[in-house]
């Protein structure tokens, strides 16, 4: 029964292949007299299955994109007391229908005096990396789309592209606030790239690969324990899931480091003379973007589709998930926007020192004993131990000297 | 031929050439960006998917990244005094670009391991390119770290004294 | 510590958010078009016209005592003339007030001697027409008395008590029973009998202007 739900979505897509195969079989009897030859139902099959994939996977991030829209002004609402969307359907559910709908219909402006075709290709090419991110992320049991050796680098550099896309809506649109935008959004992604892929690396060095199948494969255990050997329970693993958190915040643009686009000083940063259905490119590539963060934090630390087997695998990837986007939600909420100089202080002077140091920590746990169950106790607490030690540093030195107040030499 | 090797040298070239004849400088970079993805295409064509994404991560991820930064932070884009086609700067690109080919192609064509094509089924994995790097190529690698580190500081060295100026 | 401050913010955030489900103080917001705030007894909008028991009864006598007082100029009068002698009769024959140009203020309450112009309560007016949209006729300025009574209770039950003693003083016998006889029985407070419409005839003497008494 638990492998029937477990492995529910792959049987639907076998049968669904077995259809088109056999269809394909019918239409060639049909125009040439004879079924398909093996090579020819072998390419039919394989092609189905690609486009099934890439139908399923894009079909249900699109509508979680929906979901997580509607989830965000309803949470944000609730914390700044008031409903929410509350009008369209049952608990206002259908709102992205609404505002899809509202996106589509809009004029489609593009500024005179715009570069046309950069304006015009940014939206598309901002999407394209949010949606292949997905392409290296393993769903479920036997649930990865690609089973690439290099996957986690894939994920970082796909990600890398969507810089140059925000550039170029920035710079297409030839609008000064647009252009700071995409300035703000280039050096912050630029620089919290770094920390990020350092957060991923003690992942890499323990497990000893940069495949994504691979490192969620380290993280399983037997039954009902199939939650003890996620990386966060380390010391170094949830030090690093933190950093990983705070790097994949920055790196979405989200906030309290949305810059980019910051209301209150560049209207909307980037997307400014962005309308209608290109504007809505922006804004799923966004949430998108953040979802496939989010999944890469739950495959890396979180023990990806491992989980106790009261649920199926992939349920407990895609719920991991939604708690990482409940907590970029909540973070939304709570915080304000940083300043730029607080932001490039804390992303050099503060992760990236601490990020260094999580990966000497990771090589300490890697090279200390851990047969028996007390030697695992006390690897446990010295690189826990390095890690406190490590972040009061941060704390006391670094950071306080970062968040130094500033001097105003006009406006006191 | 093949019809993907085809297309990725399209992609390659026209890249390439739009990057050096387009008088917008940003059309530039963006067409050299599209040059970096043509030649990422080719390393995964070869089965070397890992040099290919840090092509892409290092190369579209940072390098265009800074080249944008560096048009943006010049003052005059635009060239005032356009140079003649047989101006002396261009015979002297061409020379150096006629330079570098030449030692290319020797170095091609007189090392037989450059020549010979990769046996059918070998694959090179990340595991193996890591301890290439940390054991028989350790060396070159460090020179390389530290050649980098002396251009950051460098580049250090110039801002502060900028800053100084400015005081 | 580092991250402190975030940890205390974060504390307080999901307190709301979660308080917003169980205590009505954490959620504030009223669904407006709905649900409504019940409004204050004494609060006020645009001005309108009493009548006692039909609309034919009612208490103005086109004075234009508020045509003159009104700060914005936009209350305007035609006295009723007698069809046959064309003697002006005691009640208006136009009474327009545009609601675009009012402004609320409540002086055309304040010094309207017969008590025949209260403040009305209903604040959700639009239209399409820019300039007559908000003109409103006296068909559409007169609202019963029982409505007044609904809207300000405490107020209306003064009104009616002075209307009624001023009554008596000016005409004991000289009351004419043919006015129609007024039921009111609406009105939820206690109130003194009511009082009888003034008639075109009746008073010869204005009874005091009633005091400001919100």
């Amino acid at each position: 029964m638990y492998n029937f739900f477990d492995q529910l979505i792959l049987t639907l897509g076998a049968w669904v292949v077995g259809l088109v195969v056999a269809c394909g079989n019918g239409v060639s009897k049909f125009c040439c007299g004879q079924p398909l030859s093996e090579a020819a139902a072998h390419n039919v099959a394989a092609g189905t299955e690609i486009v099934l994939i890439c139908v399923t996977i894009y079909g249900v991030f699109a509508l979680c994109f929906g979901l997580a829209t509607w989830l965000e002004r309803k949470m944000l609402a609730r914390i700044q007391n008031r409903y929410g969307p509350n009008r369209v359907g049952p608990f206002g559910l259908f709102q992205f229908v609404a505002d899809g709908v509202k996106m589509l219909t809009k004029e489609d402006i593009v500024p005179a005096r715009a570069d046309k075709l950069v304006h015009f290709l940014a939206p598309a090419v901002v999407l394209a990396p949010a949606l292949l991110m997905f392409a290296f992320l393993p769903f479920g049991r036997n649930m990865a789309p690609t089973n690439l050796d290099t996957a986690v680098i894939a994920f970082f550099a796909v990600g890398a592209g969507s810089e140059m896309a925000l550039f170029m809506a920035g710079w297409g649109s030839r609008n000064k606030y647009s252009i700071l935008g995409a300035m703000r959004a280039v050096a912050q992604m630029i620089s919290y790239e770094i920390p990020l892929v350092l957060a991923a690396v003690p992942v890499v060095m323990v497990v000893g690969s940069l495949s994504t199948s691979q490192i969620v494969a380290a993280q399983g255990a037997d039954g009902f324990l199939d939650m003890s050997r996620w990386f966060v329970w380390t010391p170094w693993g949830f030090a690093g899931f933190i950093l990983f958190l705070v790097a994949a915040t920055a790196e979405s643009n989200r906030c309290p480091f949305d810059l980019p686009e910051g209301e209150s000083e560049l209207v909307a940063g980037f997307h400014v003379e962005y309308s209608g259905f290109k504007f809505a490119l922006f804004f799923m590539a966004e949430y998108i973007g953040m979802m496939a963060m989010a999944g890469l934090g739950v495959t890396l630390f979180l023990g990806g589709w491992h989980g106790p087997k009261l649920l199926p695998s992939w349920m407990w990837f895609m719920g991991k998930g939604f708690l990482i986007v409940c907590w970029l939600i909540w973070l939304r909420g709570t915080l304000p926007r940083l300043r730029v100089d607080q932001l490039m202080a804390f992303a050099w002077k503060a992760m990236l020192p601490f990020a260094l140091f999580n990966i000497f920590t990771t090589a300490v746990w890697f090279h200390l004993p851990k047969a028996t169950l007390l030697q695992s106790a006390v690897a446990w607490l010295v690189t826990a131990a390095l890690v406190a030690a490590a972040y009061w540093v941060v704390s006391r030195f670094v950071c306080r000297r970062a968040g130094a107040l500033r001097v105003y030499h006009y406006a006191s | 031929m093949d019809v993907t090797f085809i297309i990725l040298s399209l992609i390659t070239v026209v890249g390439a050439i739009w990057a050096v004849t387009l008088r917008n400088l940003i059309h530039g970079v963006l067409s050299l960006v599209l040059f970096f993805f043509g030649v990422a295409g080719f390393f995964f064509y070869l089965n070397a998917d890992f040099v290919g994404w840090v092509q892409i991560l290092v190369y579209v991820g940072a390098v265009a990244i800074l080249a944008i930064f560096a048009i943006m932070l010049t003052h005059n884009l635009t060239a005032k005094d356009e140079p003649g086609f047989f101006s002396l700067r261009w015979l002297t690109g061409m020379a150096i670009a006629a330079a570098v080919g030449a030692v290319l192609w020797f170095a091609i064509k007189n090392n037989a391991a450059m020549l010979q094509t990769a046996p059918a089924g070998v694959t090179s994995s990340v595991a193996d390119i890591g301890r290439k790097m940390m054991t028989d190529w350790v060396v070159p690698f460090e020179v390389v770290s530290l050649l980098l580190t002396a251009a950051m500081i460098g580049a250090i060295v110039i801002a502060m004294e900028q800053i100084s100026h400015r005081k | 510590m580092l991250g402190n401050g975030m940890i205390q913010g974060l504390l307080v955030t999901a307190r709301n958010l979660l308080r917003s489900y169980f205590d009505p103080e954490c959620l504030t917001t009223i669904q407006y078009p709905e649900e409504r705030r019940t409004l204050p007894e004494n609060s006020r909008c645009f001005p309108f016209l009493v009548y006692d028991g039909t609309p034919d009864n009612l208490r103005c006598v086109a004075c234009k005592i508020c045509e003159q007082e009104c700060p914005p100029q936009c209350i305007y009068i035609e006295v009723e003339r007698d069809a046959k002698t064309g003697k002006p009769v005691r009640r208006p024959r136009v009474f327009d007030i545009d609601y675009s140009v009012c402004m609320q203020c409540q002086i055309c309450a304040e010094v309207c001697p017969f008590d025949a112009i209260k403040m009305d309560q209903i604040y959700e007016l639009s239209g399409t027409d820019r300039f007559g949209g908000m003109l409103m006729n006296k068909g559409a300025l007169l609202k019963s008395n029982e409505y007044y009574h609904q809207m300000h209770p405490t107020e209306a039950n003064e009104v009616d008590a002075r209307l009624s003693q001023s009554k008596k003083k000016a005409s004991p016998p000289a009351a004419k029973p043919a006015a129609a006889p007024i039921t009111l029985q609406s009105a939820p407070p206690p109130r003194p009998t009511p009082s009888a419409p003034p008639s075109p005839s009746v008073p010869p003497t204005p009874p005091v202007p009633p005091k400001s008494d919100v």
